[in-house]
């Protein structure tokens, strides 16, 4: 699914390993998921937007 | 996640010598003093008592590990134990019609390797 993670990311200036830290996942996860080559379970979808302070939506973009 | 990766590593490692030193003890308990003796039975299975912790690593590392490798992980898993099952299959039917009959002990290894390759083959994936 298309995503503004690797932006968002880049605004605060993280590595990927950083972001995965904060999020308690592998750095693998958050690289798969800014490739919209994985989905994030809902708890983890939450966790991304709560850290960025934003909703799920203004930050996951299903394919319509 | 370090410390779930890190904790799996020492038990898996833990495992594998405690494994190593009970398979030397009991090949040479049964090869020289006990080689005649009933406790052979249970002696040659001590190396499998390590191996009971090595599930609980694994099934620990899976159930705390996050959700990407947990997939990756079970699709490997998937694909070996099909993997398995069809070639072993198929070579027993082969050994029916004469071809040498083959050791359980090659069944693990086949499914490590089919486990170990699949995951290799999903990380340039994912990459």
């Amino acid at each position: 699914m298309k995503n503004r993670l690797r932006v968002l990311r880049a605004e605060y200036e993280w590595s990927q390993a950083e972001l995965a830290d904060r999020l308690y996942v592998s750095r693998q996860t958050v690289n798969a998921i800014e490739k919209g080559k994985y989905d994030p379970s809902l708890p983890l979808a939450f966790k991304i937007a709560r850290l960025f302070k934003m909703q799920i939506e203004e930050i996951f973009f299903p394919e319509e | 996640m370090k410390a779930v990766n890190q904790r799996y590593t020492r038990e898996l490692i833990g495992s594998i010598v405690a494994y190593s030193l009970l398979l030397l003890g009991a090949i040479w308990l049964i090869n020289g003093p006990l080689a005649e003796s009933s406790l052979r039975f249970v002696i040659v299975l001590l190396p499998m008592l390590p191996i009971i912790f090595t599930v609980r690593a694994i099934v620990r590392y899976l159930s705390n590990t996050d959700e990407f490798e947990r997939e990756l992980q079970l699709k490997s898993v998937a694909v070996s134990l099909a993997g398995t099952a069809f070639i072993t299959f198929t070579y027993g039917f082969l050994e029916v019609v004469g071809l040498p009959k083959i050791s359980m002990f090659s069944v693990w290894p086949l499914m490590a390797a089919i486990w170990v390759v699949t995951r290799f083959i999903l990380n340039r994936q994912y990459q």
